[in-house]
C-alpha cells in the first residue's frame, strides 16, 4: 500500500478492500471513502506470543486498524514524517515513532540488550528508549515520525556510523549495533563534550537520524 | 580546510580531513569515520578569555572535532545558514552560532542597550578569520543588505547575526501611547547603518520589546 507524502508533514494512504494497514491512534487527519478504524488493543499481529513478548517489552504503542476502500491522511503532533519502503528487508524502529504501515508487514519485538550484551542494555538505559524495540519485517512502506526533517546514513562493511542516541530514528539491514563512549574523566567532573555516548552502528544498511537531540 | 554542506536545511554535513571545527556542544547526531570531540570554552582563548566569560555571561560552549570523515551536526531541529568568511568579522548570538571552522577566532563583545532587550545578555559571540560558518535560526533565516542609502531595522527578538561594517543603534518607538499600555508591540528595534548583511529569522524570540 502506497503512501504519498503530501508535505513533510503529511502522509496519504490508499485503503483498498481486502487489504489494512496500522496507524497510531489518533494519527488520522482526514479521510475520504468508506475507511473504519478498530482500535487494536492487542498492538498488531503475529499471534498471542508476540503479544506477549510486546506486552512484556513496553513495546504496545497504541495501534488502530484501518480497512475499508478510501484514502486517509496521517500526521501527528507536528512531526516530520518520513516514508520508508521496505523490500524483504527488516526496519528497526521505536513504537512511539510509528505513524502508520503496511498491513503485510510482519511485526515483531527485539530485544536489544542482546545485541552488544551488556552493552546493549547500557544503550536502552542511556538512550531512554528501553531494551526493546519494534521490528517490521517483509515488502511494503512505512511512515516514522521524527523531530526535525530525517537524513539517511548508509552503513557499509568498513564504514560505520556512529549516531548520537537522542538522533537515531531507526535502521534497517544487518546491522549490529553497540555502544561506544568516549567517556574520559573530564566527562566525570562534569567538563565533557556532551558527545559521550555514541551508538556504533557496523554491517551492511542504512540509518535514519532525526535534525535533533529532542525525542518525540 | 573543512568542507561544510547542507544535507536538507537542518542537517550540517562537515567533511574533515584531519583538521578541526568548533561546534555547539551535543550538537553531533552522528558520524562516519573516526572523530574526538573535546570540550571547550567560549568567549576567546587564554586568560583574557576566561576572565570575558566570567564577566559576560556569554557561555558559548563548544567543542573541538577534530578527525577524518563526515560529522553531521544538527541542534532542536533548527533551520541552518552557512556563510563564509572572507578576513572580515560575523557578530551573532551565541545560542545561534551551531558550527565554526578550526581556523576563525571567537571571542565576545559588548551588544550594548541592544541586548537588554533581546534577553540574550549584553554580550554578543565575534567569529573572525577565513572560513566557514553555519548558524542557526529558528525557521529559515533570510538575508538582508544594508548599504549606506538604505539602513534597516530588526526587530532584536527576530535578530540572529550580521556581517560587514556595521553600526547598530538602539532606536525606540515608545511614545506617549505606549505608557498608556497602548503600544503596538514593537517598541525596540535594532538600527544597522554602514555596509553589510542582517540574518534575520522568521520567529521571535520573547523580549521586554514585545510586550510594550
Amino acid at each position: 500500500m502506497p503512501f504519498r507524502e503530501i508535505n513533510s508533514k503529511m502522509v496519504e494512504a490508499t485503503v483498498a478492500p481486502g487489504q489494512r494497514m496500522f496507524s497510531q491512534r489518533g494519527a488520522m487527519l482526514a479521510y475520504t471513502g468508506d475507511v473504519t478504524f478498530t482500535p487494536n488493543t492487542a498492538g498488531g499481529q503475529g499471534g498471542v506470543m508476540a503479544m506477549l513478548g510486546r506486552r512484556a517489552a513496553g513495546e504496545a504503542a497504541p495501534l488502530m486498524t484501518v480497512e475499508g476502500s478510501g484514502t486517509v491522511l496521517f500526521g501527528h503532533g507536528g512531526h516530520h514524517v518520513q516514508v520508508i519502503r521496505l523490500s524483504g528487508e527488516t526496519l528497526y524502529v521505536e513504537a512511539d515513532r510509528l505513524l502508520a504501515f503496511d498491513g503485510t508487514l510482519e511485526q515483531g519485538t527485539m530485544f536489544m540488550g542482546s545485541q552488544g550484551g551488556v552493552m546493549g542494555m547500557v544503550r536502552g538505559q542511556v538512550t531512554g528508549q528501553g531494551l526493546f524495540t519494534t521490528t517490521l519485517k517483509g515488502h511494503g512502506a512505512v511512515a516514522v515520525m521524527a523531530h526535525g526533517g530525517v537524513i539517511e546514513l548508509p552503513i557499509a562493511p568498513g564504514r560505520p556510523v556512529h549516531v548520537d542516541p537522542q538522533a537515531y530514528v531507526a535502521h534497517h539491514g544487518d546491522v549490529r549495533n553497540k555502544l561506544s563512549t568516549a567517556l574520559g574523566w573530564r566527562d566525570m567532573v562534569g567538563r565533557g563534550s556532551g558527545e559521550a555516548f555514541q551508538l556504533e552502528l557496523s554491517g551492511s544498511g542504512a540509518v535514519y537520524v532525526q535534525a535533533s537531540e529532542e525525542k518525540l | 580546510m573543512a568542507t561544510f554542506r547542507l544535507q536538507g536545511s537542518k542537517v550540517l554535513a562537515v567533511d574533515l580531513s584531519g583538521d578541526a571545527v568548533r561546534a555547539k556542544n551535543g550538537s553531533m547526531v552522528a558520524y562516519e569515520g573516526d572523530m574526538a570531540f573535546k570540550k571547550m570554552s567560549g568567549g576567546g582563548e587564554g586568560l583574557r578569555g576566561m576572565v570575558t566569560r566570567r564577566l559576560t555571561g556569554e557561555q558559548l560552549e563548544v567543542m573541538e572535532v577534530r578527525g577524518q570523515g563526515v560529522c553531521y551536526f544538527a541542534d532542536r531541529a533548527s533551520d541552518i545558514t552557512l556563510l563564509a568568511l572572507h578576513g572580515d568579522k560575523l557578530n551573532v548570538e551565541a545560542s545561534n552560532l551551531l558550527c565554526s571552522d578550526g581556523s576563525l577566532r571567537t571571542g565576545t563583545t559588548f551588544t550594548g542597550l541592544r541586548g537588554g532587550a533581546t534577553g540574550t545578555g549584553l554580550f554578543t559571540t565575534t567569529v573572525e578569520g577565513s572560513g566557514q560558518v553555519a548558524i542557526m535560526s529558528d525557521g529559515p533565516a533570510v538575508v538582508l543588505r544594508v548599504t549606506p542609502r538604505f539602513p534597516l531595522a530588526v526587530d532584536p527578538g527576530a535578530y540572529v547575526a550580521h556581517q560587514g561594517n556595521l553600526r547598530q543603534t538602539f532606536q525606540s518607538g515608545v511614545t506617549f501611547r505606549t505608557l498608556l499600555g497602548e503600544g503596538g508591540g514593537e517598541a525596540f528595534q535594532i538600527r544597522f547603518e554602514g555596509d553589510g548583511l542582517v540574518y534575520v529569522q522568521p520567529s521571535e524570540r520573547n523580549t521586554v520589546g514585545g510586550d510594550v
